[in-house]
């Protein structure tokens, strides 16, 4: 028997159809960096409000403001405790729903392996092959990523009414560097201006219908900038 | 139970039966409190009994009969007798729940391929009556009727039974842990079995009593384990005895229920609500503690009844209801439902309105009546805390300015649900910069989906919520005077604001905007039509109508579970409205009448059953 924090993922996409995704990974050349994962609820308000003010929904406790905060801390305080994760943030916004993690790492193994952790001692899931997935890879001058496939499992369950309100929502990838980009793999991606960061940007159905979709792989001048 | 009494039980049924054909309704027990009997069961031989069986009504029987051995099957394949009744029961006793259905059995054989889990019980079946047993359900089978039934002893009787012989045999008390809290599942704590978990059995030594040393003593729970199931063989062989060995079944019990069987509808249902109340648990301190006043209560609530028929028409389901009412109850209802209709009301009301309800009563006359009637009573009462309670609302009643009170909240209400419209809200958006793709947020107008409610009042003192409204003004900047109306901002889920309108003797809450800004003093032209306003206004002190296409299709799912969601869902692409009229309530009864008219060419057993479970749901 486990308990699954990962509904919550589900619970999130499900009250929303509107919902805003921002992942942001900034690698610095050591292999360092700083992570950002951002949800914006607030075109959604009414209805995340009118879902938070039941008792329940589909058979289960809807929970309060109140224990959502306390397992806001318990993720902040397990994945601060994870070898090579630090200053670890949460900014929780209840009025418009817009929750805000950030935090910093030596490299992105470790970063994966804190979350993975994280998860699995807030869930007691312990084998569950979406925690095997890495979707982080470094190699000093590439980076190929993807999206972690908990979220898109969970998406997966969502009823038919659900899964076309996901048409609404957006996910979007930021990858920074200190270095200029060179080139990447995925079509759909833009480079900045400046040609550190590149952002690729769907919706969320899209996204479910192809997980693929956000994968890249981004390559780095080897000319130093 | 000793092998004696079961002999003597078993001689009882054998001498005593009843040899003549016997009819399904004439094997459902008197204890039953709610009864749907379908006449026509013809209707439903289509339906697959997989089907059948998901209904909430069957719920209550179905656990242990259906293993997926029926699967595919229809009603038809069953070996049922479709010339007889379907009835369908619930009943509460003090010592024990009943729930279960009777019908007519047409092939046996092809009765036990659906139950093909029960097994002959030989001690307690005759000759004539044959009577099977799966778990708690029992199956009977008396000439070419049958009774599936399931009897539970109430936990608080299981209890007490056990707490009486384990206390007696000088034990002290099992219990020793308290402290556990039982905490309702989570969302946030949701169980997931997977296929490589491993099974952690959590010790739970302090929650339960150790077992005895002497395995020949038994220890509380495995005491209490074997005083429930005396319990119910107890319970069931009672409940036999009277049926089957006296003869005593509902209909012979209550002539209004047999009276009901005669009409000529599709189906009938009843509900006792004078015997739901005396076996209510919640009064189980009035009749401990207040006998007296608890027999005055039963008094009270005799003769209350809830009696029904289904009719099917072509391209309507109608239902009669009828609320009979004992005297005392009869009077304040009477009184209460004396009021006349409000036209102000249907200004309000959009023509295009999804759906609709007025409800005319009168508080100040019911609370006079209730005064009337329920103090007498309590006032004999001889109870320190009766009597004070009694002084209070003699007081009250002397120094309340009632005229004030009933003149602000007189009782009659209106409601509708005008459809869903675009609110204006506002969100945050990320935005990026070219350079950098650094984000800022920003705000920005959004819309969204909103059910459109409006809900009414009538009232003669608009001077009490306009002093209300003024000072609250003055406390937080939410609440504003717009001249014809107040607005409350984000009052609604935090986002949305909702408008009061104090205008034309009624006092209006409302999300919709165009209702305050642009009708304060109602739609005019576009007001609820003539023909429409006049059925309204015909009616007794209720009066209902929804469109379905309109109000069911949009209804917001969210709110609902999952197998309310089903049944919404039945109701789905069905076109047509259901209107509901009440007739004036005299001091013996109200008759409702529900009808659901519709398009297409649905007639059949499944539209009947699934208007029958959203009855069941609601009553239940």
């Amino acid at each position: 028997m486990k308990k699954n924090l990962l509904f919550i993922f589900a619970l999130i996409f499900s009250l929303s159809s509107c919902i805003e995704i921002l992942d942001d990974l900034t690698i610095h050349a050591d292999g360092s960096g700083s992570f950002r994962y951002n949800i914006n609820l607030s075109s959604n308000k009414i209805k995340v409000n009118s879902i938070l003010a039941l008792d329940s929904l589909d058979g289960q406790k809807v929970p309060k403001i109140e224990d959502i905060k306390e397992k806001v801390q318990q993720f902040i305080k397990t994945l601060e405790a994870q070898n090579g994760i630090s200053n670890v943030k949460v900014e929780e916004n209840y009025t418009d729903f817009i929750f805000k993690f950030s935090c910093d790492f030596t490299n992105v193994l470790l970063l994966q392996e804190g979350i993975k952790t994280t998860i699995s001692s807030m869930t007691k899931e312990k084998n569950t092959t979406e925690l095997n997935h890495n979707w982080i890879t470094w190699d000093g001058s590439k980076l190929t990523r993807s999206i972690p496939t908990i979220t898109l499992n969970k998406v997966k369950e969502l009823k038919q009414s659900d899964i076309e309100q996901l048409k609404l929502g957006t996910y979007t990838s930021i990858s920074r560097f200190d270095k200029m980009i060179d080139k990447f793999g995925n079509p759909a991606a833009i480079l900045s201006k400046n040609k550190q960061a590149v952002m690729i940007k769907t919706d969320t159905y899209s996204l479910k219908e192809n997980p693929d979709i956000l994968e890249n792989v981004i390559y780095l001048n080897s000319s130093k900038n | 139970m000793s092998f004696k009494k079961q002999l003597l039980f078993s001689a009882f049924l054998f001498s005593f039966l009843n040899l003549k054909a016997q009819n399904s309704e004439n094997l459902i027990p008197k204890d039953a409190v709610t009864v749907f009997s379908i006449n026509n069961i013809n209707l439903f031989q289509k339906i697959s009994l997989d089907e059948l069986i998901s209904y909430d009504f069957m719920y209550e029987v179905h656990q242990e009969l259906f293993d997926g051995s029926t699967s595919g099957s229809t009603l038809k394949d069953s070996g049922l007798d479709f010339n007889q009744k379907l009835n369908v029961f619930y009943g509460k006793a003090q010592k024990s729940e009943i729930s279960g259905f009777s019908f007519g059995v047409s092939d046996q054989q092809k009765l036990f391929t659906v139950f093909d889990d029960f097994d002959l019980i030989d001690r307690m079946s005759t000759e004539k009556t044959k009577v099977y047993g799966s778990f708690f359900n029992n199956l009977i089978i008396r000439d070419n009727s049958a009774l599936l039934i399931r009897v539970e002893p109430t936990m608080d009787y299981i209890s007490e039974m056990t707490d009486s012989i384990w206390y007696a045999r000088g034990n002290e008390s099992p219990f020793d842990y308290f402290g556990y809290d039982e905490e309702e599942p989570s969302i946030l704590d949701e169980k997931v079995f997977g296929e490589e978990d491993e099974v952690i059995v959590e010790e739970e030594t302090e929650l339960f009593p150790d077992a005895s040393e002497d395995p020949n003593v038994k220890n509380y729970y495995e005491l209490r384990d074997s005083v429930q199931l005396v319990l119910q063989q107890q319970q069931l062989e009672m409940i036999l005895n009277e049926l089957l060995v006296q003869n005593i079944n509902l209909p012979s019990f209550d002539n209004r229920f047999a009276n009901q069987l005669t009409h000529n509808s599709e189906g009938v249902f009843y509900m006792d609500n004078a015997r739901n109340i005396d076996k209510a648990s919640g009064l189980w301190y009035f009749q401990t503690v207040l006998p007296s006043l608890y027999k005055d209560i039963q008094e009270l609530y005799a003769g209350n009844l809830i009696l029904g028929d289904i009719y099917l028409k072509d391209h309507a389901v109608q239902f009669d209801i009828t609320a009979e009412y004992g005297p005392g109850l009869g009077a304040i209802y009477k009184e209460m439902n004396d009021s006349k209709f409000d036209k102000n009301i249907l200004k309000y009301i959009p023509n295009n309105s999804s759906g609709y309800f007025s409800y005319n009563v009168n508080m100040r006359q019911a609370y006079e009546k209730a005064y009337e009637i329920i103090m007498p009573i309590l006032s004999e009462e001889k109870n320190a805390q009766i009597a004070m309670n009694v002084l209070t609302i003699e007081l009250l009643n002397e120094f309340i300015n009632k005229d004030a009170l009933f003149g602000t909240y007189k009782g009659s209400m209106f409601g509708s649900f005008n459809g869903f419209k675009k609110i204006k809200t506002k969100k945050i958006e990320f935005f990026y910069d070219e350079e950098t793709f650094e984000y800022g947020e920003r705000v920005a107008e959004a819309e969204e989906d909103m059910p459109i409610f409006t809900y009414g009042i009538t009232i003669d003192r608009k001077d009490i919520p306009e002093k209300i409204l003024k000072h609250f003004g003055r406390l937080t900047s939410k609440i504003q005077n717009k001249g014809n109306y107040w607005v409350f901002e984000n009052a609604i889920l935090d986002a949305a604001p909702l408008y009061m309108i104090n205008r034309n003797g009624l006092f209006i809450l409302t999300n919709d905007e165009d209702l305050a800004v642009n009708h304060a003093d109602g739609y005019g032209k576009e007001k609820l039509n003539r023909k429409a306003g006049k059925k309204a206004k015909k009616s007794g002190f209720m009066y209902a109508n929804i469109n379905v296409a309109q109000t069911i299709n949009r209804f917001p799912m969210d709110v609902l579970n999952d197998r309310q969601n089903e049944i919404i869902q039945t109701l789905k692409g069905k076109s047509g409205s259901l209107e509901l009229i009440s007739s004036k309530t005299s001091v013996k009864k109200t008759d409702f009448k529900i009808e659901y008219t519709f398009q297409g060419e649905d007639t059949s057993g499944k539209h009947l059953l699934d208007l029958i479970n959203s009855i069941y749901i609601v009553t239940k």
